[in-house]
């Protein structure tokens, strides 16, 4: 290994190094100060990645602008994550060095994943950071669903791993290689490569929790940390949305992909809406809302000819942006119990203005109303699909947009209602790491909605 | 190659389908579930080394030594995860742990 692969992978090895060092000395000296260090970790491995753009090819991994581009907002995500956890686990808990060492651990295998150059490490890289998410997800001991689910989210995750495997395997099978560029190079279709294809799609639609497969979504959602929620319904999605990104490539020539994508889009934004109106907890109803909205990255991947896919990566970033912010605010405005049923957000606007605000830009932008970042996402994606010839798909995501505009509304509508007499309330004060956390995604989501040009350029420059 | 490609396909489909279909319904079992994912992933070692064998390299070797290290570590994390929920309800049912719903 040469002294510039070296470099170009340093980021990965802050974050490998990182976990290990903190088991270690945790091992030695517990104590809050660990998140400390894990925030340091991920923000030397995000600084690396912006300073140093160099490029590098080695055996399973490239460092492209591709990759760094999902490492900076990968590790971004994990660092706004890490702020929020801080509190949130020492208010619980949670102690012990392994919560942080393990959100490093998955941000390891996200960037792995991000940037792998052959299907093997592709799948390592996707196991490896959903390996750490049965762990976070099922960490908190005391909490009465947090083990329902991790074994939910385990039994469904090692499924979907069975599925990636066997379609990779019989991509292999079929072609005799497993390194991307060989693989798009060789444009012929045979019913065993298909055959495998399909059975990736499915593995990776689990990851995204697109319909079918995401019956999973609401109960981990809702029985998990509200911070491990906020890094599983964004990074995760993030860097499996990557992952679709790198694989996509493979079977452009195959004529039924358009299909399927058509399918899985119809399916998760229809079901995904309509399910979360009738949700009375806030984080199921985000839940129902994050499968929605994934379904609004799979029409941007319908409509990738015409531009969808910078529209897609777009999206996800807004998404990103939404998701940490009101996961971000529910756990900050949890005390005990993590504050679960709309009825409990009564008034809290007024008396926790911050964050108050911050969840209301988050569910403006989510329900895609100017000046936020969710109106400019939502109308890339529109414009690509109806660029492409996709009309009858468009007019229905434009529909049940309108509808989604109901539920989300009805949160803030809450929020900012008169709050009820005589009950006290328990809303914790907020630390500056938590006042970090939220003011990031919130100020992100701010800026993309007014000028979203930069990125937009960018995301052009780096996808084909 | 002696034995030819399809047939360990063929074989391979087999087990990968008995696996899931096990995981799908043997709900009263969480051990057993978890045996059933090792069938699926066993079958996936099979068409590996059989692709192995087909293209005469050894990417496909690779992929199966991979899976192994993966399904090592899948089942010691899953096996803390019994031993968890047994002691909260004395079960290994997985249906009965359905608390969260809506």
């Amino acid at each position: 290994m040469t002294a510039e692969q070296l470099l170009a992978i340093m980021p990965l090895l802050i974050l490998a190094g990182g976990s290990v060092l903190l088991l270690l000395t945790g091992a030695v000296r517990p104590g809050g100060y660990l998140y400390g260090i894990a925030a340091a970790c991920a923000a030397a491995a995000l600084i690396w990645s912006i300073a140093m753009p160099a490029d590098a090819v080695m055996p399973g991994l490239a460092i492209t602008s591709f990759s760094r581009f999902f490492s900076v907002f990968l590790y971004g995500t994990g660092l706004v994550a890490l702020l929020l956890a801080w509190e949130y686990n020492c208010r619980r808990g949670i102690t012990g060095e392994e919560f942080p060492a393990t959100l490093l651990f998955a941000l390891t295998g996200m960037g792995a994943a991000c940037a792998a150059n052959n299907l093997v490490m592709l799948f390592i890289g996707l196991e490896s950071f959903t390996f750490a998410f049965y762990i976070m997800v099922a960490i908190e001991r005391r909490s009465e669903h947090g083990g329902e689910a991790g074994l939910k989210y385990l039994l469904n995750g090692t499924l979907s791993a069975a599925l990636l495997s066997m379609g990779i395997a019989l991509i292999y099978c079929s072609r005799g290689t497993l390194r991307l560029a060989e693989l798009v190079a060789m444009q012929v279709i045979d019913p065993l490569f298909i055959a495998g294809s399909c059975l990736v799609l499915l593995g990776l639609a689990f990851k995204l929790s697109l319909v079918p497969a995401h019956l999973w979504t609401p109960d981990v959602y809702q029985g998990a940390p509200a911070p491990v929620t906020a890094l599983l319904s964004t990074a995760s999605k993030a860097a499996s949305l990557a992952a679709l990104l790198l694989f996509i490539p493979l079977v452009e020539s195959w004529r039924g992909i358009h299909d399927i994508f058509w399918m899985l889009a119809l399916l998760s934004f229809v079901s995904g809406n309509l399910a979360a109106l009738l949700q009375r907890s806030i984080k199921r109803m985000l839940a129902w809302s994050s499968i929605a909205q994934m379904g609004y990255v799979a029409l941007s991947l319908v409509a990738a000819p015409s531009g969808g896919r910078p529209a897609a990566v777009f999206y996800a970033v807004m998404y990103a942006a939404a998701g940490l912010a009101t996961f971000g605010a529910v756990s900050l405005l949890s005390g005990d119990h993590d504050r679960d049923e709309l009825e409990q957000y009564r008034g809290l606007g007024y008396r926790n203005p911050a964050a108050g605000a911050a969840l209301a830009v988050a569910l403006f932008s989510l329900a895609g109303i100017p000046p936020t970042a969710g109106f400019m996402a939502k109308f890339a994606i529109f414009a690509a699909a109806l660029r492409s010839g996709e009309t009858s798909l468009a007019i229905m995501a434009i529909l049940t947009a309108l509808v989604a505009v109901f539920f989300y509304l009805r949160v803030v509508v809450t929020l900012y209602m008169k709050s009820p007499e005589g009950q006290p309330d328990h809303a914790p004060p907020l630390s500056v790491a938590g006042m970090t956390a939220l003011a990031i995604p919130t100020l992100t989501t701010l800026f993309l909605g007014i000028y979203p040009q930069p990125l937009l350029e960018l995301l052009k420059r780096i996808l084909p | 190659m002696i034995v030819p490609l399809e047939h360990i396909l063929v074989l391979a489909g087999l087990l990968f389908f008995l696996g899931m279909a096990g995981l799908l319904t043997w709900r009263a079992n969480m051990i057993m579930m978890l045996v059933c994912i090792e069938v699926m992933l066993n079958a996936v070692m099979l068409v590996a080394v059989g692709g192995s064998a087909r293209w005469g390299n050894a990417d496909g070797q690779l992929f199966a030594i991979f899976i192994m290290a993966l399904t090592s570590s899948e089942v010691s994390l899953a096996l803390a995860m019994v031993v968890y929920l047994h002691r909260r309800k004395r079960t290994v049912d997985t249906d009965l742990f359905s608390e969260l719903k809506g």
